[in-house]
């Protein structure tokens, strides 16, 4: 269970996300979705603590996150593995060395800087990188490959990590249709097979519709609707953002899902 | 979560993956050898001990103790005036050296000039007077032109032409094409087409390029004095040869306050002209 309590962020004089108070139980699918600059990044952002809340707690399993420091809070971040829209994979290293990335944490700094994993790691990489069909790519530059199949290494990474909660922010933001229907398919395998929490932001009603379990829909740093995906209606979205639904996806910068 | 077995079947796969192989292995280590072995062997040649090191370590002590506290001696105008004689020769070698430097790289850039004979000989001609350092030049033209700072401008200037032109000549080749060929497309000759579509691409790295020479060039101005070109260094020597540290540790001072605030008004003019982008 993951309880965000009163959480605000300010940048400056703007507040990004608002007091959002939330209780996320272990194992679903939850999909924020919001236009731009509504706060769905920050709020994933301070989540894994890469943004520092201004206020409020998380809370994770009764450990409060927000106090966390040091190795505990490497720990925390390990275990809650982050999804980018860019996909931060390091561009100059190998697609396995990035997937080995993901046992930073589990292993001792000094031998880790000589990349050194056991066998028993790279077997591991290899055989998750080979549930997104990308074995054959392992030794291959990251850079080298498109972004459909960096952001599934991207996933094999942060599986790597044993995480307990998947964030992913926009991670089908910069992918054509059709990858972004593979990489929805594997975080929802994630989600179904693995039994992580996933929590995924998206542009488009119709891509959290299609996947999540719970919506949960933000606007100007707020959460203006939480609930499953059957009572988001047209109706409802026209209350809650003022404009009907194809205008709610004019205000997204990103081209349609076909899914 | 994998068991031996698993491993085994993926090692099998991806041999690879698992390390390099005994071959890769082997050429590591005999490389990692042969490094340690070249580096040992400098040491022993050029007779550097511990000892001597030791030795030399304290004499500087010594020089150090001498220098504290730095005072500006009673000829404090004459350094001044050398400071600014420096600052002043290596602005205008820059200056020109960055004048000349930019046609030069546009000769030089296998993206401008497809003549592959021309550019391979532009290039070699850079190579050459890099190949002779700034001091040597400063030598050549304090016989050439006598003692005094014009030698020094004419040294960092025959100096940095070729650097910087190579400098220019590599920026210029790293410029995205697209730009030009909207420039082309557009209607723009040869030449419309490096000026409006290459020069926009280039100028701020040329500009920090020059700028991060004329602070540099300050510095190695105190050297050209050592040899009669001008400036600062002959200051310096002279205090050298009779033992007067504590005005030497002023100058000294000196040089690195100017340098300074070369560096920050370099700085804050590459970000007036440059600007940042959003």
């Amino acid at each position: 269970m993951l309880e965000l309590q009163g959480l605000t962020r300010r940048f400056g004089a703007r507040t990004a996300v608002s007091a959002v108070t939330l209780a996320i139980p272990a194992g679903q699918m939850v999909g924020v979705i919001g236009r731009s600059g509504a706060g769905k990044s920050t709020l994933l952002r301070m989540i894994n603590r890469l943004t520092e809340p201004s206020e409020g707690r998380i809370v994770a399993d009764g450990r409060d996150v927000t106090a966390m420091r040091g190795r505990a809070l490497r720990g925390w971040r390990a275990e809650c593995a982050m999804i980018f829209q860019q996909f931060n994979l390091v561009q100059r290293l190998d697609v396995l060395t990035n997937v080995l990335l993901g046992r930073l944490y589990h292993r001792p700094t000094i031998s880790s800087l000589f990349k050194r994993f056991t066998a028993e790691e790279r077997a591991q990489a290899l055989a998750t990188l080979d549930r997104f069909d990308l074995a054959e790519q392992a030794l291959q530059r990251a850079d080298t490959l498109s972004g459909g199949q960096q952001q599934r290494v991207a996933i094999a990474r942060a599986l790597m990590q044993k995480p307990r909660i998947m964030l992913a922010d926009e991670p089908i933001a910069s992918l054509d249709p059709r990858n972004a229907t593979v990489v929805m398919e594997a975080l929802a395998r994630v989600n179904r097979e693995d039994g992580l929490t996933v929590i995924v932001n998206l542009h488009h009603l119709d891509t959290a519709r299609r996947y999540c379990d719970r919506i949960i829909a933000m606007d100007a740093g707020r959460v203006v609707f939480d609930g499953p995906p059957a009572e988001l209606t047209a109706e409802r979205v026209r209350d809650v953002y003022g404009v009907a639904e194809d205008e709610f996806h004019e205000g997204a910068e990103t081209p349609a899902l076909v899914a | 979560m994998s068991g031996t077995s698993d491993i085994a079947a993926w090692r099998a796969r991806y041999p690879r993956a698992f390390g390099p192989t005994p071959m890769g292995r082997a050429l590591r280590y005999a490389g990692g050898a042969v490094f340690l072995a070249w580096v040992a062997g400098s040491f022993w040649w050029l007779g550097i001990t511990p000892e001597r090191i030791w030795n030399g370590l304290s004499g500087l002590g010594v020089i150090l103790r001498l220098m504290v506290p730095p005072s500006p001696g009673e000829q404090w105008v004459e350094i001044l005036e050398g400071m600014a004689e420096s600052v002043a020769m290596a602005f205008l070698g820059t200056f020109c050296a960055a004048l000349v430097a930019v046609p030069l790289g546009f000769l030089g850039a296998g993206n401008v000039v497809t003549a592959t004979l021309l550019r391979f000989s532009v290039r070699r001609v850079f190579d050459g007077m890099r190949g002779v350092d700034q001091l040597i030049w400063a030598l050549a033209y304090v016989r050439a032109v006598g003692l005094g700072p014009l030698a020094g401008v004419l040294a960092i200037f025959t100096a940095d032409i070729a650097v910087l032109a190579k400098l220019y000549a590599e920026a210029i080749e790293t410029a995205e094409k697209r730009q030009v060929e909207g420039v082309t497309a557009a209607g723009g000759g040869r030449l419309a087409a490096l000026r409006f579509g290459i020069l926009p691409q280039v100028a701020p790295l040329m500009l920090s390029h020059a700028l991060y020479f004329f602070e540099s060039n300050t510095r190695s101005a105190a050297i050209l004095g050592v040899v009669g070109a001008g400036g600062i260094g002959l200051q310096i020597a002279e205090r050298i040869r009779v033992r007067h540290w504590d005005e030497v540790a002023f100058i000294i001072i000196l040089m690195i306050v100017t340098v300074g605030i070369i560096d920050r008004l370099s700085a804050a003019l590459r970000h007036r002209l440059i600007g940042t982008r959003r």
